[in-house]
């Protein structure tokens, strides 16, 4: 029972909440715009046809009697009496036309501002629904963008990773490169240095050689008795 | 008064029917009598048609099935099923409103659908605001019968 209950009323409220397409649309507006002209102008004839039709009505029927027709009769002659010795009556053709365009033009006026009133709480809806639309694509778009922008940083911070990456290689390639020529270059003075130290020695000997030589000589001149003597034992050495 | 109509009618063209017929009805309407609230007045007579156009649809088409508003249709719809409930409650809810008297019926669309209050729809219909209470009291029971009904036609 409660959940049949809950369905109605979940039924009123979905009717309620019903969306409706905006509207009316022109054309419908025209075509009752036009419905209204016409229907202003016919109310009147339809009186009109409809009083001219009781008096054919009238004319044609046959079954009245002599009684009658003789009533009749008098009736019209009092009546044509009447007339033609009172005061004319007003043209009622004349007082309908004169009055027809202007009520006529009041209606279609009244008709107007209500279709006007109604027209404009249509636009206001429109306006409301087409901003939040607006505002409904905007926020879409920009989560589009901000999703594209995340795509092409990463992107980007890809190819930064990828370039420092192939530098850093390119260094370690520049050092390698480096490090061989300041061992080959080591090696080089190192040979050079060694070959100098060699020929240093060499000369030092020899040189102490000649010194010694010298030496000798020195000491020969310096104590005459033993030169012969030192000059043996040179030679014995 | 567009909405009115279209809520109630749920297609374009009958909508449009109704929208004129009510304007002729009004323009009818103002020759009789002196009207005081216009809005009023333009709901009542287009609830008045539209709930007289289902009947006249759900007498002509027993056996058929509604034609599809397609122009109605929305881009933004949520998911089909919902739609296709939404619709099955709101069908069935015109259906049996179709049934009421139309005093009645009258009564529930303008208090229920277009939130007038009793003061208003008991000026509109000519009768006293108590009387409102009874007539919208026994068109939610009859509603609610025929809706459950129509309902259990559908499950």
């Amino acid at each position: 029972m409660e959940e049949n209950e809950n369905t109605f009323e979940k039924a009123v409220e979905a009717l309620k909440n019903e969306q409706i397409p905006p509207g009316p649309p022109q054309e419908v507006v025209k075509s009752t715009m036009a419905k209204l002209t016409e229907t202003a102008g016919k109310a009147d004839t339809v009186k009109l046809d409809n009083r001219i039709r009781i008096i054919e009505g009238l004319k044609a029927a046959k079954s009245l009697t002599k009684i009658a027709a003789a009533a009749v009769l008098l009736i019209a002659a009092g009546y044509a009496t009447g007339r033609l010795a009172g005061p004319r009556p007003p043209d009622m053709e004349q007082i309908r036309a004169a009055l027809e365009p202007e009520i006529r033009q009041n209606l279609l006026g009244e008709m107007k501002q209500y279709l006007q009133l109604g027209l404009a709480n249509g636009y206001v809806r429109i306006k409301d629904e087409l901003s939040q639309q607006y505002r409904q694509d905007l926020g879409r778009v920009a989560l589009q963008s901000v999703a594209a922008s995340n795509a092409v940083t990463n992107e980007l911070l890809t190819e930064l990773i990828e370039s420092i990456n192939e530098a850093q290689n390119q260094d370690r390639q520049w050092v390698a490169v480096a490090f061989k020529q300041i061992e080959s270059k080591r090696q080089q003075d190192r040979t050079e240095l060694t070959n100098a130290l060699a020929t240093l020695a060499l000369q030092t000997e020899d040189e102490l050689i000649r010194t010694k030589q010298d030496m000798a000589h020195f000491l020969s001149y310096t104590r005459p008795g033993q030169s012969n003597r030192d000059e043996i034992g040179n030679s014995d050495n | 008064m567009w909405q009115t109509s279209y809520r109630l009618l749920g297609n374009h063209a009958d909508a449009a029917d109704c929208f004129q017929e009510t304007f002729v009805s009004a323009l009818e309407f103002c020759r009789r009598q002196r009207v005081r609230n216009f809005s009023a007045l333009l709901a009542r007579l287009a609830t008045a048609r539209a709930i007289d156009q289902l009947r006249r649809r759900f007498r002509r088409s027993r056996s058929e099935t509604d034609p599809a508003d397609w122009a109605a249709l929305q881009s933004a719809n949520p998911c089909p099923a919902e739609r296709a409930q939404q619709k099955e409650l709101t069908d069935g809810l015109r259906k049996s409103l179709s049934k009421l008297p139309l005093q009645e019926a009258q009564a529930f669309c303008l208090r229920y659908l277009n939130d007038m209050s009793y003061r208003d729809i008991a000026n509109e219909l000519g009768i006293k605001a108590n009387a409102v209470g009874v007539l919208l009291h026994r068109a939610r029971a009859k509603l609610r019968e025929s809706f459950e009904l129509s309902v259990k036609y559908y499950k």
